[in-house]
């Protein structure tokens, strides 16, 4: 299981703080974000920072997600 | 109150923060404090509360990584973040850093340091609650 986390404004846009996807070797979290961005387009609209178990991600990273991986879609912060 | 970076609903008090800060050494020489406030005004609107949410997890270890690199940056003795999270009103504090140092200088240039880049990389949102409704913060550069 791929666990997803939504805060904030992204949160209000999804209508939920978490979804999980089904587990499959290989995935990684573009895949997940490009299943999720087709379920919820408004939200992934000002989603610029990617997390993977608490560690930002970036578009070159290509590691695949281990079973039970949180990943979190999350909009610029502004917090302070 | 413990431990030197908290994310926590209540208020804080800045004596008690800095009396802790001077607790961890006495070759302190400076000590410099950024304190965030809750505006009841923003971009011509009036604002009566904020709410803030945060990705906990990611957001402790963020502010943790934050003051161990300000400290070994800096050459800090110690410092010290809180941020509040939940139901602010106006007026009322948001966000605490507080550093210690043997000089002035190297405190004031992490407390700027520290205050730019929490905003910058802690998993935290700002929603502004108005008479006409409410909406989440759009950073400023």
């Amino acid at each position: 299981m791929i666990n997803v986390l939504f805060f904030g404004p992204v949160a209000e846009r999804t209508g939920t703080r978490q979804t999980s996807l089904d587990f499959r070797a290989g995935i990684c979290w573009q895949d997940v974000r490009d299943i999720l961005r087709a379920r919820y387009p408004d939200a992934f609209e000002i989603v610029s920072i990617v997390a993977v178990n608490g560690q930002r991600v970036t578009e070159t990273t290509h590691t695949p997600l281990a079973d039970g991986a949180e990943v979190v879609f999350m909009s610029a912060f502004s917090g302070g | 109150m413990s431990g030197s970076v908290r994310l926590q609903q209540d208020d804080f008090s800045l004596e008690a923060e800095i009396a802790a800060l001077r607790t961890s050494s006495k070759r302190i020489g400076g000590i410099v404090s950024f304190l965030g406030c809750a505006r009841d005004f923003s971009e011509n609107r009036e604002v009566s509360e904020l709410s803030f949410e945060a990705y906990p997890s990611m957001a402790l270890d963020e502010l943790s990584a934050l003051r161990e690199q300000a400290i070994a940056r800096f050459g800090l003795i110690d410092a010290r973040l809180i941020h509040r999270l939940g139901t602010v009103h106006a007026g009322d504090n948001i966000v605490l850093i507080v550093v210690g140092a043997e000089h002035r200088a190297p405190a004031f240039d992490a407390c700027r340091w520290l205050i730019d880049e929490l905003k910058a990389r802690a998993p935290i949102w700002k929603k502004e609650i108005t008479p006409q409704g409410e909406s989440w913060v759009t950073p400023h550069p």
